[in-house]
């Protein structure tokens, strides 16, 4: 499937859930193409979110986010998120890193709720209403709930996979369980792949494969699908595209030129590794992970 | 008088020497900025020196997923991405598995950073300012809440400055002591709370009767004017106060030598 037709089955108001954490391993080709479409009216639920939420929030993409973080880790405030947030044109659903584990988990397993006792003390259930309290039945404690978290759509990048969605994923590093929860939380999955490789590739490395296909609505082969964040063992983040990404947030007129030169003006992925500096460039941040595929 | 040293070096080891063997810690992930240096850097030192001194049991949860780390490999700048991919460990486990683990409250302790700390130790790194109207938005707990609900006690590394140090947070991210002597314990909170702050300037626990925050230990050539200027409200100071014991030269040479060999973890230069 082609990038566009995979983002385009993602309707206006949708509720999607992004893999990646921080600045690394987010499907940013997908995310991009999604903006290029004009998205609208989002909902993104996430763990430990970064540039992913940043972008779709820049390029107005967003109606809602539930998450425990926008962090751009040394890169600073997360500038586009800050502003929405500052402005009031997005809403924010305030949750902590276990609590949106927990609220993916309660959706992995059909539940209703989860009861967690790390909210105690915190502000974080005076701004969140949605997180409740029950008494235990069996010990009287009181807990706070918070819901469950079911995305509709789970966007994901990964190493490979093949043509029907078996998600490949060899030597992953652990904060990529974010994106298997994810999936588990999921009702579909859109994956992004460095690399589509042979059904006959992924049964004789069963062992890492990260998710079966039967919830996988789209695999797309896109190379540097997660530029200009970090993918794993197989290229780093651009540190360079990244510090001038926040710098051009600062203003909104600053992040239009951005939004402009890198994904609204582009014609597609192929024209986006091109702007951003082309393959001699891509290859300088490559490592060497993709042995073996 | 020892060699000299950085002040970051000094504020890892003030913290090497309050971990005890057998315990296990948790840091968040790094990044290359100041708030990786304190959050992660300072830490992960401190730890490991910890285990080169004193405490050869420890255990490192690194980033939660990573757990001892061989912290005198890292040649690179690290952080999520290539650098934690690259890093030696002993083990790689789930992040369910360690926050499950801390939620068993099996951690004995944890480090923080914040935009903000107050009097009675409650962090802020989720806005400046209301929540529904913020000056600013902030990157939001992460797991910072967790950090201070669920682990044994917890370490804040801060710089000292009067915007953070302030009488109140505008936002309690972290639950320290609250409000009171017993705040926490009314509000459910069955771990000991945040141990000591540790800045570059002293090091600041709190009153075991008021839980308010008090100068415990002056790093040497500071005096305590500086901390107050330094500091949004006032703190509690003893008569006598002690002044931070500077790393030994054992000290020294194992976090040079072995821990932080190639001075990705801290800063190297030696300031004055």
């Amino acid at each position: 499937m082609r990038l566009e037709e995979a983002a385009a089955l993602i309707e206006n108001g949708s509720t999607i859930g992004v893999g990646g954490f921080g600045v690394s391993g987010h499907p940013m080709a997908l995310l991009s193409q999604l903006a290029r479409q004009a998205a609208r009216e989002l909902t993104l639920l996430g763990i430990v979110n970064g540039n992913d939420a940043d972008l779709l929030a820049g390029a107005g993409c967003l109606r809602r986010l539930e998450t425990s973080a926008v962090a751009l880790e040394e890169f600073g405030l997360a500038p586009n998120f800050r502003r929405a947030v500052e402005s009031g044109s997005i809403s924010l659903g305030e949750y902590t890193e276990t609590t949106m584990m927990d609220r993916l988990l309660a959706a992995s397993m059909g539940l209703s709720f989860f009861p967690t006792r790390v909210l105690r003390g915190s502000d974080v259930p005076k701004v969140n209403l949605d997180i409740r309290e029950i008494m235990c039945p069996y010990t009287g404690e009181m807990y706070h709930v918070v819901p469950p978290a079911r995305p509709q759509w789970a966007l994901l990048h990964a190493p490979a996979a093949d043509p029907y969605g078996n998600v490949l994923y060899p030597h992953a590093d652990p904060l990529v369980e974010f994106d298997r929860l994810l999936s588990r939380a999921a009702d579909q999955i859109i994956v992004t792949v460095e690399k589509i490789v042979s059904t006959e590739t992924v049964e004789s490395a069963s062992r890492e494969v990260l998710v079966p296909a039967f919830k996988t609505a789209a695999v797309v082969e896109v190379p540097f699908g997660a530029h200009p964040c970090a993918f794993g063992g197989w290229y780093d983040r651009d540190v360079a595209h990244l510090r001038h990404y926040v710098e051009a947030g600062r203003t909104p007129e600053g992040f239009k030129r951005y939004l402009d030169q890198f994904i609204l003006g582009v014609d597609g992925h192929a024209d986006y590794l091109h702007q951003v500096g082309g393959l001699s460039h891509l290859m300088s941040l490559r490592l060497n992970g993709m042995v073996g595929l | 008088m020892s060699a000299a040293y950085t002040i970051e070096e000094l504020m890892a080891v003030v913290i090497a020497r309050d971990l005890k063997d057998g315990e296990k810690g948790l840091t968040g992930l790094a990044s290359g900025d100041r708030t990786g240096v304190l959050a992660v850097g300072i830490p992960l030192v401190a730890m490991g020196l910890a285990q080169h001194m004193h405490a050869p049991n420890l255990t490192i949860f690194y980033g939660g997923v990573i757990v001892n780390p061989r912290l005198e490999d890292i040649r690179t700048r690290f952080d999520s991405g290539a650098g934690l991919h690259r890093l030696r460990a002993m083990a790689r486990v789930t992040p369910e598995y360690t926050f499950g683990l801390t939620r068993r409250g099996e951690i004995d302790f944890g480090f923080s950073t914040g935009a903000q700390i107050d009097r009675y130790g409650n962090s802020n790194s989720t806005c400046l300012g209301p929540y529904e109207s913020p000056q600013a938005r902030l990157v939001g707990s992460v797991l910072q809440t967790e950090h201070f609900s669920q682990c044994g006690r917890e370490y804040v590394v801060m710089d000292h400055r009067q915007r953070s140090f302030v009488n109140r947070v505008d936002f309690i991210t972290g639950a320290g002591y609250l409000d009171s002597a017993h705040a926490r314990e009314h509000a459910g909170l069955h771990a000991s709370g945040p141990r000591f702050v540790v800045t570059e300037l002293a090091v600041l626990g709190f009153n075991a009767a008021t839980k308010r925050m008090q100068l415990e230990s002056l790093h040497p050539g500071v005096g305590v004017g500086l901390v107050q200027e330094r500091t949004g409200f006032a703190l509690l100071v003893p008569d006598t106060i002690p002044i931070t014991p500077p790393p030994t030269d054992e000290e020294l040479a194992i976090l040079r030598h072995r821990v932080n060999p190639y001075g990705h973890l801290l800063p190297r230069e030696v300031s004055s």
